[in-house]
């Protein structure tokens, strides 16, 4: 994890007593493709709840103490430096490449033209016959909510193709609940 | 023993983990992620309180399984790694037994947890102790009935999978699961550290 990149300023540490990797204060942990893509199997094969939905919620819950956090430290208040430090941060936490192709209080588009999520499940289990990306749609609608100075739940995101389809990209909308 | 937890500690606590022009992090043969703790802790938790007791096993097996494969095949990144030959490498003078104190040292130096081996018959049993562990944090307040370190179970099977399983399979079809992992203590639960008791599952 970079300290300091061109969009965003984290202070990463490790804690010698604890034994923590700390960004910005809160905890951080290194995982694999390999859990990231059995917790999303849980999600997707759990027929006990709507799994996909609440990977996506956790993770949209996550992300948004993150950036809420992040961008009242930092008096980030443009959405146009909202959404470049978010973008920033998803690719040093290693989820790949995302790129907002536009966004209001309503709406917006979303693409991933490299995937953390697509490309460990496709390396663990070749393609799939539907888009799998729930932390990416979690992430998406944090980003726009704390971009736009929501609470979390005010957007549903989908993922309308997929990299783990065959897609070259995968691409989201985004609409304002 | 010649490992040296705390140089091990020290020395792999500091390997950087810088992404690709893809975003993405490619390292010890897998590709790496570094999120917030809370965001596993999350899910975990959210999935167990809801499903019920009667699911709640099957719920807790899944989130295990998700460790298990994770530290099998990470964990055979690691140990076959350029760092690991480096640093743990010259320490190690019985295997498996001192691979399995190095890989707790390293596990420790990821933040996973600041764990330790406390009992290892070698085959057949070993007992880890946690000291402080993220997923203890799904409680901030009081103690809970429920052992929650699903990740810690899952990779404390994992390693002796890869030290007594026999050769490491990347197919995973031999090799994993040779081994079971239960909690019997937890910080969470209101105990002074985590503890945790691996042996061979009944069909290995």
């Amino acid at each position: 994890m970079a300290t300091m990149s061109q969009h965003m300023e984290l202070a990463a540490e490790f804690d010698p007593r604890s034994c923590r990797h700390l960004i910005d204060g809160q905890p951080y942990v290194l995982h694999c493709h390999h859990y990231a893509a059995l917790y999303t199997q849980l999600a997707e094969d759990c027929g006990m709840l709507d799994g996909k939905r609440l990977l996506a919620e956790v993770a949209e819950d996550t992300f948004y103490q993150v950036f809420s956090g992040y961008f009242r430290k930092h008096g980030i208040e443009s959405v146009p430096d909202r959404i470049a430090a978010a973008e920033e941060y998803f690719r040093i936490t290693g989820m790949g490449i995302l790129k907002v192709l536009s966004a209001g209080p309503d709406y917006g588009e979303v693409e991933i033209p490299s995937s953390h999520l697509d490309e460990g499940w496709i390396k663990k289990w070749g393609r799939h016959d539907r888009p799998v990306n729930h932390l990416g749609r979690g992430f998406i609608a944090s980003l726009f909510c704390a971009a736009f100075d929501r609470p979390p739940r005010s957007y549903s995101v989908t993922e309308t193709i997929s990299i783990v389809c065959g897609a070259p990209c995968s691409r989201f909308e985004v609409v304002a609940e | 023993m010649a490992i040296d937890r705390r140089r091990i500690i020290e020395a792999l606590s500091r390997v950087s983990v810088a992404p690709s022009e893809q975003g993405l992090i490619p390292a010890f043969n897998v590709y790496v992620n570094q999120f917030p703790a809370a965001l596993w802790n999350g899910f975990a938790e959210r999935l167990t309180r809801r499903v019920g007791s009667d699911l709640l096993p099957v719920a807790e097996h899944l989130l295990v399984n998700a460790a298990h494969e994770c530290g099998y095949h990470t964990g055979y990144g690691i140990i076959t790694s350029e760092e690991w030959k480096a640093v743990v490498g010259p320490m190690i003078e019985r295997v498996p037994e001192d691979v399995l104190h190095g890989a707790f040292a390293v596990f420790t130096a990821w933040g996973w947890a600041k764990s330790e081996i406390v009992e290892l018959v070698p085959g057949e049993k070993m007992i880890v102790r946690a000291y402080d562990y993220y997923e203890a944090d799904s409680t901030a307040f009081g103690t809970t009935r429920k052992p929650s370190a699903y990740m810690i179970r899952g990779v404390s099977a994992a390693f002796m999978d890869l030290a007594y399983g026999g050769q490491y399979d990347a197919s995973g079809k031999t090799g994993l699961n040779t081994f079971e992992c239960k909690q019997t203590k937890g910080i969470e639960c209101g105990d002074d550290y985590g503890e945790f008791v691996v042996t061979r599952t009944a069909a290995a």
